[in-house]
C-alpha cells in the first residue's frame, strides 16, 4: 500500500523551501537598502554661492530656536476648536500633511528628516532591528555643532544614537499600555529645556495617544483629556518668556484608523495636520493647503541655515518661509530645486535632464532671479520675483514626482530565485498529491541522488553567470557561495515538475493512463480557482472578506441541499412518491442544526454591533466553549477548563469590560495579577492531566491503541490553545471561538454523507470536502474576527495582557495566537477530528482504510498545498504588478499576510506531525 | 431517438426555447426603456416579475397545446393526475410550495450577504424572480406535488412525454438563472462606482441573463441533434 506511507517529512521538507523562496522573493522585492544603493557621493553637496556669475550668500538661520512638536498618531481631525483650544487658535497656519505609507512610526521619521520616502518593508524593521542613517537633517546639524535637544519615542534614538546632544528617551517605547508616564517624563524634560534655552531644535515626541488608541480605539473617551494634555504643553512653549524669537510646529508621525491602529493607506492614517506657531506671524489664509510629510526636512533645512540632507527629494512649504525676507525666500527656492536638479542629473543622466520641460522652467527661473538680484527695488521686480517663485516650484514639484517615483528597484535575481522556489514546490505538492502512480513511478517524494548532483553543477554555473552579469548582487562571498544551495534545490525541484509534467501531457504510450488519484468535486474547485483569481484585483483584495463569506456560505449550503435531497430521495425509493410532504419536511427538520448554523454564521458579521449585551455575550459563549471542550474530555480536565474560563471572565470584569461585583480600582487592580496567574495555573493543570496519557509508566492505556494517546495529547493542546485564545480575545470576539468548533462539527457531519460506500475514492472525497470547507471556515472567521488585509487592523492589546514590559517574543506569540487563532484551530479541530473518526469506526467497517493513517498521507500534503498554492500565484501576480498604482497600498501589506499565514501553518504543523512521530507507533 | 423539424417534438422544443428568449429579450428592452435600473429591485415599480410570470405562463399552456394530440394514449394514472389539475388542494398545495421556495430564495440572499433587514423588498423581489425562473413552471405544469416528485423521483410515471420535454427545457432555464444570479454578486466589491452595482441590479440581471444562455444552450442542443439527423439522412 504505497499511498499509505506517512508523507508528513515530505510535507515538512516542501514548506520549508516554501518559506525560504518567500523570504528571497521579499529580500527581492522590498530590498533593505535601496536608498544606500545610490552612492552619495555623486550629488554634489553643499550650498551654492553663484547663480550665473552672481555672488549669493546663502542666509543665516530664520529663528533663535526651534521646536518640532511630535503626537504620535495625531490625526487630521484631531485638533479643533474644542479639543485643542489654544493650539487652535493661536497657530499663524494650519496645514495638512500627506504621510506615505508605510503609516508606522520607524519610516515616517526616516521621511521626517531626510526627506525621503521609505521602503515599504520598514513596517516589519519597525518594531525591532533599526538601521542607522547615513545622512540626514541631524547629521547636518550636527556638522555645525548645533545644539539638539530631544526627549520621547525611544525610536529617535536608534535612528540617531549620536546626532542629539541631549536626549531623554522612553526606555519602553513599545509598551503600549503605558498612557500617561512617558508623556510626563517628555513634558518634565521640555521645562528643563526651556529653562536651558541653548539648543537650536528641541524635538519632542509624545507617544500616549497612539498607544491609547491601540488600546482603546479612536473613540476612547481619554482621547479628549490627551489632547488636552498636548494642548497644555504647547501653551507652556507659546507662553514663555525666554523665546523672543522662536518656530514651533506641531504635527502627527502617522494618523489613525477608526479603528485605533495605524500601517493602512486609508486617510484618516495618511492625513496628519501641520500648525505652525511664531512670534511674529500674520493671520493668513485659512484654506487648508496640502503638502507632502517629505517637504519638511528641506524646508527645515533651509530655515536652520544648513545642507538640504542629499536624499531628499521634498519641495518648500511657502507658508513656513512667509516670514523670510524675499531675498532669502528666493535664495531656497533656488538651493532647493539646484538640488533636486541635480539628483535628477545623477539618476536620469544630463541629456534626459537637458531635454526636459522642467530644465527650461528651471533656466527661464535662474534667469529671472539674477534679473532680480541685479536691479532690486523697482515695479518690475515684483513681477519677476513671484514669477521666478513660480518657476522654481514648479521644477521641484515635477523633480520630485518622478525621482518618487523612479525610487523603486527591485533585485530580480533574488525574485527569480524566490519564485522558482515557491511556483516549483507548490507545484511539486500538488502533483504528488495528486498523482500517487506518478509519484511512485518518478520518486518525488524522496531524494536522487544522481539528480541532485546534476542540479548541483547547474546551480554552480548559474550562480557564477548570474554573478557575472551581476543580476545578483551581494554583500559578501561567503553569501554568494551559499547561495548556490537554494538554488541547486530549485533546480531539482524543477526538474521534477518538468517531467511530471511532461508525463502527464504526453499521451501514455507504453504505461497505462495516469489517473488522479483523489476526486476533485467540481464546486469545490471552482470556489477554490474563483477564490486564487479574485487575488488579481485590487478591490477584491481590500474586500477579501466578501469573497470569503460568499464562497464559504455557498459551498456550505450547496453541501446542505445536497445533502437534504439525497436524505429525500433514500427515503423515497420505497414509498414512490406517496407522502412526500411528510418526508421532505421531516427531512428538513432533521437539517434544522445546520440551518441555525447558517444563520449563525451570519450573524457573526455584525458581532462587532452587539457591544451593548457583550455581558451576557461573554458568558453564554464561555459556557458555550466550556461545554465544546467537556465533550471529550474527562472530569478533571473539563473542571479545570471551567475554572479557567471563570477566570478569564474576571480578568474582563476587572478591567470593566463587563459587568462585575464593583469595587474601587485599587482593588481591581489589585487582583488582575491574582487572576492572571490562577487562570495560568488552570492552563497548567489542562495540560498536566492530559499530557498524564503519554507517559509510559501510566498503564491506563497501555491495552488501549496508541492512536488514542495521540488522539489524547492532540486534544489536549487544541484544548489549552483554546482557552489561551479565549482570554486573549476581545469580548465579543470570545463567541467566535465555540462557534468555529460548531461550524466545523456541523459542517463535517453534512460531508459525511458523501461517503456512500466503503471504497477509497469515496473516503478520500469525503475528506477532500472536509479539508476545503475546514480551509474555508478557517478563512470567514479570520474575518470576522474584524482582521482584514491592512495592517492597521491587526489588534495588539492583547500581546501585553498580564505583561509589565515589552518582550518581543511574547507579544509575537500572544498577538499571532489571536490573529490567526480561526486558522490554527481549524486545523487542529480537522487533524483530531480525523482521528476520533477513525476510532469510532474501528470494528465497524473493517474494510475502511483507517483514518489516522489517512491524516498523515492525505490531509496534511493536501492542506499544505492548498495553503501554498494560492500564496504561490500571489506571488507571481506581484512580479506582474510591480508598478501598479496601489502596489504597497494593496498589494504589498497581503503578501505579507500570506507569507505569514504559511508560516504560521508551518509551526503549527511542525509541532502537530512531531507528535505524530513521537506518539504513534501502529504497527 | 431521430428528431426533425417537422417533428411535434423537435417544434415544442423550439418554440419553448424561442419563449423563454423573446421574455428576457422583452425584459431587456424595458430595462433599457426605462433608463435608470434602480428601480428594478422594487416590488410596484418593476415590470421585470409580471413580464417573467406572463412568460413561464406562456410556456406552460405551450405544453398543454403540444400535449392535446396525446391525450387519447394516457395511462390511467396519467389521466387522474390530469383531472386533478384544478382542484383546490392542488392549487392550495402549489401555492405553499412557491411560496415556501421564495422564503427559501430569501434566506439563501441573507446567508450569501443581503442585508438582514433592510433591504428587504429587494430580497423579496430577487427570491420571487428566482422562484418564477425556477420552480414555477414545473409547479404550473404539473402541481405541487408533481412538481416534489419530479425532484426527488426517479421517474414518476404520471409525466407525459410533451411534459418530459418541457421539464428538461425547464432545467436548464432554472440552472442558467441561479448561476447566473449567483455569478451576478462579482461586480459588488468592485470600486467602479457605478450605481447599478447596487444590490440586487446584478442580481437579477445576471439570473435574466443566465436564463438566456442556459436557453441558448438548449437550443445548440436540439439544433444539433437535428441537423445531425439531417445530415445522416442526406448521406443514406
Amino acid at each position: 500500500m504505497e499511498q499509505h506511507k506517512s508523507r508528513l517529512v515530505y510535507t515538512i521538507g516542501m514548506l520549508t523551501l516554501f518559506l525560504s523562496g518567500a523570504v528571497f522573493f521579499l529580500i527581492g522585492f522590498f530590498p533593505a537598502s535601496y536608498s544606500m544603493a545610490e552612492d552619495p557621493g555623486t550629488v554634489p553637496g553643499g550650498r551654492p554661492t553663484t547663480l550665473h556669475g552672481v555672488e549669493l550668500t546663502p542666509p543665516p538661520p530664520a529663528y533663535g530656536s526651534f521646536i518640532l512638536f511630535l503626537v504620535d498618531a495625531l490625526r487630521d481631525d484631531f485638533p479643533d476648536a474644542t479639543s485643542m483650544p489654544v493650539a487652535h487658535s493661536r497657530a499663524c497656519e494650519k496645514l495638512t500633511l500627506h504621510v506615505d505609507i508605510p503609516t508606522v512610526t520607524m519610516p515616517r521619521l526616516k521621511s521626517i528628516t531626510t526627506g525621503t520616502l521609505s521602503n515599504f518593508i520598514d513596517i516589519a524593521l519597525n518594531v525591532g532591528h533599526t538601521e542607522q542613517l547615513q545622512d540626514s537633517l541631524l547629521h547636518r546639524l550636527n556638522q555645525r555643532n548645533k545644539v539638539v535637544s530631544f526627549a520621547g519615542d525611544h525610536t529617535w534614538v536608534k535612528l540617531f544614537p549620536s546626532e542629539f546632544t541631549r536626549h531623554a528617551d522612553n526606555h519602553d517605547s513599545f509598551y503600549v499600555n503605558d498612557f500617561y508616564e512617558g508623556d510626563r517624563n517628555v513634558t518634565t524634560t521640555l521645562e528643563s529645556e526651556l529653562e536651558l534655552s541653548d539648543w537650536s531644535l528641541l524635538i519632542l515626541h509624545y507617544l500616549g495617544l497612539d498607544h491609547i488608541g491601540h488600546v482603546e480605539g479612536n473613540a476612547s473617551p481619554r482621547v479628549p483629556l490627551k489632547l488636552k494634555e498636548m494642548d497644555e504643553a504647547v501653551q507652556k512653549i507659546l507662553d514663555h518668556k525666554n523665546f523672543p524669537n522662536y518656530f514651533l510646529m506641531l504635527t502627527g508621525d502617522h494618523g489613525m484608523a477608526d479603528g485605533g491602529g495605524h500601517g493602512g493607506n486609508t486617510p484618516a492614517e495618511t492625513l496628519v495636520p501641520l500648525y505652525l506657531y511664531s512670534n511674529n506671524c500674520s493671520k493668513a489664509t485659512s484654506g487648508t493647503k496640502r503638502y507632502n510629510q517629505i517637504d519638511l526636512a528641506p524646508t527645515l533645512s533651509v530655515l536652520l541655515s544648513v545642507e538640504i540632507p542629499t536624499p531628499s527629494i521634498g519641495c518648500l512649504i511657502p507658508e513656513m518661509l512667509q516670514t523670510l525676507p524675499l531675498e532669502h525666500q528666493m535664495y531656497a527656492y533656488f538651493y532647493n530645486a539646484h538640488h533636486l536638479l541635480n539628483k535628477a542629473r545623477v539618476k536620469f543622466g544630463h541629456d534626459r535632464v537637458h531635454r526636459s520641460d522642467y530644465y527650461t522652467w528651471y533656466q527661464n527661473a535662474t534667469l529671472l532671479h539674477k534679473k532680480l538680484l541685479q536691479d532690486s527695488g523697482g515695479g518690475a521686480s515684483q513681477v519677476y520675483q513671484v514669477q521666478a517663485k513660480l518657476n522654481y516650484m514648479r521644477v521641484a514639484r515635477e523633480i520630485s514626482g518622478l525621482l518618487s517615483e523612479s525610487l523603486v528597484k527591485f533585485d530580480y535575481g533574488f525574485i527569480a530565485l524566490g519564485l522558482a522556489l515557491t511556483t516549483a514546490t507548490s507545484l511539486h505538492i500538488v502533483i504528488s498529491v495528486l498523482y500517487l502512480d506518478l509519484t511512485e513511478q518518478l520518486q518525488l517524494d524522496s531524494l536522487k541522488a544522481g539528480q541532485f548532483l546534476v542540479s548541483a553543477v547547474a546551480a554552480v554555473l548559474l550562480n557564477v553567470t548570474s554573478h557575472a552579469l551581476d543580476i545578483i548582487l551581494t554583500s559578501s562571498m561567503l553569501q554568494s557561495v551559499l547561495l548556490t544551495i537554494p538554488i541547486a534545490i530549485a533546480v531539482y525541484l524543477t526538474i521534477d515538475v518538468a517531467q511530471a509534467l511532461l508525463k502527464i501531457a504526453l499521451p501514455p504510450l507504453y504505461t497505462r493512463r495516469l489517473r488522479i488519484s483523489i476526486p476533485l468535486p467540481i464546486p469545490l474547485l471552482v470556489c477554490f480557482a474563483i477564490r486564487t483569481l479574485t487575488l488579481g484585483s485590487s478591490s477584491f483584495i481590500e474586500f477579501e472578506y466578501k469573497t470569503w463569506y460568499y464562497l464559504g456560505n455557498t459551498l456550505i449550503l450547496l453541501t446542505a441541499f445536497r445533502t437534504l435531497r439525497r436524505r429525500i430521495t433514500k427515503t423515497n425509493v420505497e414509498l414512490d412518491g406517496r407522502h412526500l410532504y411528510t418526508v421532505a419536511s421531516t427531512c428538513l427538520w432533521q437539517m434544522r442544526k445546520v440551518f441555525v448554523m447558517l444563520m449563525l454564521l451570519t450573524l457573526m458579521r455584525y458581532i462587532h454591533r452587539l457591544q451593548a449585551i457583550r455581558s451576557t455575550i461573554m458568558i453564554f459563549s464561555l459556557l458555550l466553549l466550556w461545554a465544546r471542550l467537556h465533550r471529550h474530555s474527562q472530569l478533571p480536565q473539563s473542571v479545570a477548563s471551567g475554572a479557567a474560563l471563570c477566570m478569564v471572565y474576571c480578568f474582563r470584569g476587572l478591567n470593566g469590560q463587563v459587568h462585575f461585583f464593583e469595587m474601587p480600582p485599587y482593588m481591581a487592580a489589585k487582583l488582575m495579577v491574582p487572576t492572571l496567574v490562577v487562570f495560568w495555573c488552570c492552563l497548567a493543570l489542562v495540560l498536566v492531566l492530559g499530557y498524564r496519557a503519554a507517559l509510559p509508566q501510566t498503564q491506563r492505556f497501555a491495552d488501549e491503541p496508541p492512536t488514542v494517546a495521540l488522539l489524547q495529547l492532540l486534544q489536549t493542546n487544541l484544548t489549552s490553545s483554546l482557552l489561551l485564545a479565549a482570554l486573549l480575545q476581545k469580548v465579543p470576539n470570545i463567541l467566535l471561538l465555540p462557534m468555529l468548533l460548531v461550524a466545523l462539527q456541523q459542517t463535517y457531519k453534512l460531508c459525511d454523507v458523501f461517503g456512500t460506500s466503503a471504497r477509497k475514492f469515496s473516503v478520500r472525497l469525503v475528506h477532500v470536502y472536509k479539508i476545503i470547507m475546514t480551509i474555508f471556515l478557517a478563512r470567514m472567521f479570520f474575518f470576522f474576527q474584524g482582521n482584514s488585509n491592512s495592517l492597521s487592523t491587526i489588534d495588539l492589546t492583547p500581546g501585553y495582557i498580564g505583561q509589565t514590559s515589552y518582550n518581543p517574543a511574547v507579544v509575537g506569540l500572544f498577538v499571532t495566537l489571536n490573529t490567526f487563532g480561526a486558522e490554527i484551530h481549524a486545523f487542529l479541530y480537522l487533524v483530531v477530528h480525523t482521528l476520533r473518526s477513525d476510532l469510532r469506526s474501528v470494528g465497524i467497517m473493517q474494510l475502511q482504510p483507517p483514518y489516522s493513517i489517512a491524516a498523515d498521507s492525505l490531509i496534511a500534503p493536501l492542506y499544505a498545498a492548498l495553503v501554498m498554492l494560492p500564496a504561490a500565484f500571489y506571488l507571481c501576480l506581484m512580479v506582474g504588478f510591480r508598478y501598479h498604482l496601489f502596489i504597497y497600498s494593496v498589494f504589498s501589506p497581503k503578501v505579507l499576510y500570506d507569507c505569514y499565514t504559511v508560516l504560521v501553518f508551518y509551526l503549527v504543523f511542525l509541532v502537530t506531525s512531531l507528535y505524530f512521530k513521537l506518539f504513534k507507533h501502529d504497527a | 431517438m431521430v428528431s426533425r423539424f417537422d417533428q411535434q417534438k423537435t417544434k415544442h422544443q423550439l418554440f419553448h426555447v424561442s419563449l423563454s428568449l423573446a421574455t428576457i429579450l422583452i425584459c431587456m428592452t424595458y430595462m433599457q426603456y426605462r433608463r435608470n435600473w434602480a428601480h428594478l429591485g422594487s416590488f410596484w415599480d418593476s415590470l421585470v416579475v409580471p413580464i417573467v410570470f406572463l412568460g413561464e405562463l406562456l410556456k406552460v399552456v405551450l405544453a398543454r397545446f403540444y400535449g392535446r394530440v396525446e391525450d387519447g394514449v394516457l395511462t390511467v394514472k396519467q389521466r387522474q393526475k390530469k383531472a386533478a389539475y384544478f382542484t383546490p388542494r392542488e392549487l392550495l398545495g402549489g401555492f405553499t410550495l412557491q411560496f415556501l421556495c421564495t422564503l427559501l430564495y430569501a434566506f439563501i440572499c441573507i446567508i450569501l450577504g443581503a442585508p438582514v433587514l433592510g433591504n428587504y423588498e429587494q430580497t423579496f423581489v430577487l427570491a420571487l424572480l428566482m422562484t418564477l425562473l425556477t420552480v414555477s413552471p414545473t409547479v404550473f405544469l404539473l402541481g405541487g406535488g408533481g412538481a416534489l416528485q419530479v425532484c426527488f423521483c426517479e421517474k414518476p410515471d404520471f409525466v407525459t412525454k410533451c411534459e418530459d420535454t418541457a421539464l428538461n427545457l425547464f432545467k436548464y432555464n432554472a440552472l442558467g438563472g441561479i448561476l447566473g444570479a449567483w455569478a451576478g454578486s462579482v461586480v459588488a466589491p468592485l470600486d467602479w462606482g457605478r450605481d447599478w452595482q447596487a444590490y440586487p441590479i446584478p442580481n437579477v440581471i445576471g439570473a435574466l441573463l443566465g436564463s438566456a444562455l442556459g436557453n441558448i444552450y438548449a437550443c445548440t442542443h436540439v439544433l444539433y441533434a437535428t441537423a445531425r439527423v439531417y445530415m445522416t439522412k442526406k448521406r443514406t
